[in-house]
């Protein structure tokens, strides 16, 4: 096996992340954790939640954590003198008082750490509607996302939070600018409905970095990459991004263009493996059901750890 | 490998016990694991502090519930350890017991946590559950020898009396075919440096007739107080005996050796946190969980189990 210098390394970096937990399958914290410890990443985990399955199946159940459980989780961190973290990772999160504290936590957590990155998935809705309550949206406007460091909304997020329709990649960049004033240096559009010059079995993506340069000048670069589309529901892939988003601009923190190259490969990898098992569970001319959708996580290890580049990025202007 | 494992532990924010424990190595080695946490803390009981909130027996039956209700209620393997109420633990047993009943060739892997030293660190009220209900279920089993005494009602002096006196043959007679009494006070040969651990497992032969294959391992003693190694242990041994079903000593030699591997690599780094002369704390403790990642794969062999005779 070939040894990769960021693998060879004992890297020390510690992420806590706030996601759900399901005893059956990949999303939230169970998405996340695998592959940043793979990478060498030290994982804390707060499951928001811990429920049998994600709520795609026909049935799910289970048990959700409170703001004050989550506050006194905390507390026992904080109480030990443990609570330094050089990353914060959050996703899905259907309840504003949780939210809320979340904000409260990251502000601490930043106050212990003034270089912790909090990479944050501002999970809202897709394909023009919401699928969490109303109300969380003004929370992630205006308290959660002027905290973030790194934000992964889709189309439809990127949009809500900017108000901004997005119906060019002129436009991409004028809302990735918009969210950049809101608080973010990183900004990752994950998927829009931008014509792709693959044409239409691809999809696009977009990306955009604001470095300080040594002189206090302002520089950014931004990135397009054209992702092949999948005709499948998956559920965790968001989760699985944001976290291997987090994995890869720490490796390369001023050079989104290969940040995003990296992601989006893995993403290729893992789904690619998912959905040709999941047809082979299903059978001939049978669409696949959640539970044999489930990402073969374990499985791609080794392109976790060092993804065969599938995806180029092309750097705009 | 498409192997399932159910894996019914705690749950700590920061460190490596219980789940935490457990879920990465299983991962890392190709298994799938379903994961049930019976508590979520912030970290484990040996700190300064520790807060958070328990499962309920109810709460983990409405968690099979969803599993059932979805029909991928389906495990290759059951893995539990440390408990402390009576009806969880007695939730956990009727779930296996169904369990068992959707996939017969189940194995359930079952570290009967009660205490260690001579004391027992759970309630009292655990042991006749464990004696009566859990272990006659398990098919591995990974007891100290304060657990096996108390298990079998009788006392380990000598060697002799592990396997001659039978307290592993009476471990088998309450259940489980493959029994590794992890640590005994048992002088090594090897000299006071060294613990001795024990494993005895059950074979049937094509012609009908059972054997047991007993080995003995000397194992380096640290100085130190880890916790959740216990819980990395069953995990190994669950990996490793998958692997090499009808060979202890091949899976026990791999367990072992990556127990030495992720506890040397510990001690080291928590020496070097605490700085000399100081002892390390519970913190710079925890487990160098995802920096073994290579050893918990391929672990170099570093402790060969002796076979003894073989009995019938």
């Amino acid at each position: 096996p070939v040894t990769h210098s960021w693998l060879a390394t004992a890297m020390e970096c510690r992420v806590l992340s706030i996601q759900s937990h399901v005893v059956r399958g990949y999303v939230g914290n169970k998405s996340a954790s695998f592959p940043l410890q793979v990478l060498g990443f030290e994982v804390d985990s707060i499951n928001s939640v811990q429920f049998s399955n994600h709520t795609g199946y026909s049935h799910w159940k289970g048990q959700v954590l409170t703001a004050d459980e989550l506050h006194v989780l905390y507390e026992g961190i904080k109480l030990n003198n443990v609570h330094q973290y050089d990353y914060v990772l959050t996703g899905y999160t259907r309840d504003t008082s949780f939210l809320e504290m979340v904000v409260d936590i990251v502000q601490e957590l930043k106050r212990a750490n003034p270089n912790l990155v909090y990479v944050c998935d501002p999970v809202l809705g897709d394909h023009g509607s919401m699928y969490v309550p109303q109300n969380l949206y003004p929370v992630y406007k205006n308290k959660v996302v002027p905290v973030a460091d790194i934000i992964t909304p889709n189309q439809f997020e990127a949009e809500l939070l900017t108000g901004k329709n997005i119906s060019t990649e002129k436009d991409a960049v004028e809302v990735m600018d918009l969210l950049h004033a809101m608080g973010p240096d990183t900004v990752v559009i994950t998927s829009s409905d931008l014509p792709s010059r693959l044409g239409d079995r691809f999809l696009v993506s977009l990306g955009s970095q604001r470095h300080v340069r040594p002189d206090g000048s302002r520089t950014t670069q931004r990135v397009r990459i054209e992702v092949p589309k999948v005709d499948a529901v998956f559920v965790g892939t968001g989760d699985l991004f944001a976290a291997m988003l987090l994995a890869w601009t720490h490796h390369y923190p001023n050079d989104l263009k290969t940040a995003c190259e990296k992601t989006f490969s893995v993403m290729h990898h893992v789904i690619q493996r998912t959905i040709s098992y999941a047809h082979e569970l299903a059978g001939p001319g049978r669409r696949p059901s959640p539970p044999q959708l489930e990402l073969r996580m374990v499985q791609s290890k080794a392109d976790i750890e060092d993804p065969a580049i599938v995806t180029e990025a092309t750097v705009i202007s | 490998m498409e192997c399932r494992v159910l894996s019914i532990q705690s749950h700590v924010v920061r460190g490596y016990v219980g789940n935490k424990s457990a879920t990465f190595p299983l991962q890392v080695l190709g298994f799938e694991v379903d994961s049930i946490n019976s508590v979520q803390f912030s970290n484990h009981t040996g700190y300064a502090h520790w807060k958070g909130q328990v499962l309920t027996a109810e709460e983990l039956n409405v968690l099979y519930e969803g599993i059932k209700l979805n029909k991928v209620n389906h495990y290759d393997y059951i893995l539990t350890g440390y408990s402390r109420d009576t009806s969880f633990l007695e939730m956990v047993v009727d779930i296996i017991q169904e369990l068992k009943k959707a996939n017969p060739s189940l194995v359930y892997v079952c570290d009967p946590v009660m205490g260690d030293q001579g004391a027992m660190y759970v309630p009292e009220n655990l042991l006749p559950i464990y004696r009566d209900k859990v272990v006659p279920l398990a098919d591995i089993l990974t007891p100290n020898q304060f657990e096996a005494e108390l298990l079998t009602g009788r006392k380990i002096n000598t060697e002799d009396d592990a396997f001659k006196v039978s307290v592993m043959d009476l471990l088998h007679k309450m259940g489980p075919e493959t029994v590794v009494l992890t640590s005994t006070d048992l002088p090594s040969k090897h000299g006071d440096q060294f613990l001795v651990a024990l494993g005895s497992q059950k074979i049937v032969k094509p012609d009908g007739t059972s054997t047991s294959q007993k080995i003995c391992m000397d194992i380096p003693k640290v100085d130190a107080v880890f916790v959740g190694t216990g819980d990395l242990f069953a995990a190994l041994l669950l990996a490793w005996t998958h692997h090499h079903p009808k060979d202890l000593k091949a899976a026990c030699e791999k367990t072992v050796s990556v127990m030495h591997h992720v506890i040397k690599r510990t001690i080291t780094y928590a020496n070097e946190m605490a700085g000399p002369g100081k002892r390390p704390s519970p913190a710079q403790l925890e487990l160098r969980m995802v920096q073994s990642k290579a050893d918990i794969e391929n672990p170099a062999i570093v402790i060969e189990a002796k076979v003894l005779e073989s009995s019938h």
